[in-house]
């Protein structure tokens, strides 16, 4: 029997004990990020130590889930088997988005037509449930 | 001790690339013929036979469609050779650059005398082998449907042309001119010349990137072989020796959380490969990129130093073409003669060895005594590239 696209899922996040504050933030609406506690600096994605100064003192902090979009595409092909499932969405919009605190974060960009999607533009985080327990941090335009 | 002129390639072996396999009922071929068959090739141009590398070197690189953790092993097995030193090519498609450089800090230690340095892939013709992703993009990539490499260098690019004003006429002239080079080129696989308008109107995979800015994944293997200068002299073919050779992996211009996508690692690496080689960037008459895509070309142009950031009047005005003020991807580069996963990327030291040893026919860059490859691997999070490579290669030690 031919699978149909509604059958086949989206690949999720693995929770680690590295990332899971992240994914555990994200079911309750917080976009959390590591800061750390000896140089200041923001690390993502998740780590066990800081990639500047190597302190293993990372403080986990909530951000305002504000940005801008610094650059992004509009996905019109699907490529590889594992990712199959997302066929029933494009075209989309996947985007770095800069947020306001400093990091650049990897997601999608909701709620707006693909053609109005803009570098520059204002967006705010919103949750969308990704299935199996995992929440998955998206943006719209603000 | 530096590597600069202590060794030279003396062997190239290419296999015609293709892409058979992909339809039901067409001829396969595995992973170790192309091997056994770009190995053959490599020795046969060296004048040397597989009993010449027991005891010596061998240098496997790891591709997308084989990644079990004894690669270099299984390759060893394949080709019948004993090495005394096995190096392994993990840095994705800056791989065969690396390795130059490995292959040459192993032979000046005098650990070995000879280096075939090898890799083969028939992602077409041989399904089910492992794909893996690192934890940042199982996690953090692939959750939010971006689709590989397609997807996030459309990021690189589409900020690129934000920041510099650069347009599809921009990005057309290095495809056309591309694949001009591989209409002169009897191992490409795509050869009829194209327009500025073609590239215009290829369809969009994932804006604003389109199917000509796209490497081509195909099957096929590729060789080459490395000796120390002194024995080079003796070989059948005149010596291609490394001059400078240079690696940048793992950069983040700016802040790790927030770097800057539009300058890559191949700066850094570049400007080790010029220091150790002494050459000067006038001298440089063929420059062979890593191209998985159209801008990332031109990004590396620009990290190189052969022009400014974001320099339009330059990309207008300069004629790329072998003959032209600064040549580039003489062979048609890999979007034209095939991809065959992170083997791919030997292609760019291979059309340097050609130009250098003047064998390159049709698309003979003239009077050409240095030429510069690299060669980029993995895609970071929010950035660039995670490998780079480079190495200025020329005719004289
Ligand atoms: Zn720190």
């Amino acid at each position: 029997m031919a699978e149909t696209a509604k059958e086949i899922s989206k690949p999720l996040p693995e929770i680690t004990p590295v990332n899971q504050p992240f994914w555990d933030g994200a079911r309750a609406g917080k976009l959390m990020m590591q800061k750390c506690a000896d140089c200041g600096t923001w690390v993502f994605c998740p780590r066990p130590v800081c990639g500047d100064c190597s302190s293993a003192t990372l403080n986990w902090l909530q951000l305002s889930g504000k940005g801008k979009i610094f650059s992004f595409t509009v996905i019109r092909e699907v490529v590889g088997h594992a990712l199959r499932g997302f066929a029933p969405d494009i075209p989309y919009v996947t985007a770095w988005i800069d947020l306001d605190e400093g990091p650049r974060f990897c997601s999608n960009i909701i709620g707006c037509p693909v053609d109005k999607v803009k570098i520059d533009m204002d967006v705010q985080v919103v949750f969308e449930d990704g299935g199996n327990g995992v929440t998955l941090p998206k943006f719209k335009p603000r | 001790m530096s590597i600069t002129r202590k060794t030279a390639v003396v062997g190239i072996g290419e296999t015609p690339t293709d892409r058979l396999g992909g339809k039901p009922g067409e001829p396969r071929k595995s992973t170790a013929e192309y091997l056994a068959w770009a190995a053959r090739l490599a020795m046969e141009d060296a004048g040397l036979t597989k009993k010449d590398f027991d005891g010596q070197g061998l240098a496997a690189i790891y591709t997308t469609n084989h990644s079990q953790p004894f690669w270099p092993e299984e390759v060893a097995a394949i080709l019948g050779i004993t090495p005394a030193v096995s190096l392994a090519g993990g840095n994705g498609g800056a791989s065969s650059v690396s390795l130059l450089g490995h292959a040459a800090a192993a032979i000046t230690a005098g650990l070995c005398d000879l280096v075939l340095v090898i890799a083969a892939a028939a992602p077409f013709s041989e399904h089910g082998g492992h794909r893996g992703a690192t934890a940042d993009t199982r996690d953090y990539e692939m959750p939010f449907g971006v689709m590989g490499p397609n997807c996030k260098i459309s990021f690189v690019m589409s900020r690129y042309m934000h920041e510099s004003g650069m347009t599809e006429e921009h990005f057309g002239k290095i495809a056309v001119t591309g694949r001009y080079h591989a209409s002169l080129n009897p191992n490409a696989y795509l050869r009829k010349p194209i327009t500025i308008e073609d590239y215009k109107k290829s369809r969009l995979i994932s804006d604003p990137i389109r199917l000509l800015d796209c490497v081509l994944p195909a099957n096929g293997g590729k060789a080459y072989i490395m000796t120390s200068a002194e024995r080079a002299k003796s070989m059948r073919k005149p010596p291609v020796y490394l001059l400078g050779w240079g690696e940048c992996n793992n950069a983040s211009v700016g802040p790790r959380y927030r770097a800057n996508p539009l300058i890559t690692g191949i700066t850094q690496a570049g400007k080790r490969a010029f220091e150790m080689s002494g050459v000067s960037h006038k001298d440089i008459r063929c420059l062979n990129l890593y191209d998985d895509y159209i801008p990332i070309v031109m990004i590396q142009i620009e990290d190189l130093g052969f022009c400014g950031r974001n320099d339009k009047g330059f990309f207008e005005k300069t004629d790329f073409t072998f003959k032209g003020d600064l040549p580039i991807q003489t062979s048609g580069g890999m979007i034209n003669c095939g991809q065959p996963s992170t083997t791919g990327g030997m292609l760019h030291v291979i059309e340097t060895v050609r130009q250098i040893r003047g064998e390159a026919g049709a698309r003979q860059v003239p009077n050409i005594k240095f030429g510069i490859s690299t060669g980029v691997g993995a895609v970071n999070y929010g950035k660039n590239f995670g490998c780079t490579a480079a190495a200025i290669l020329g005719n004289e030690a």
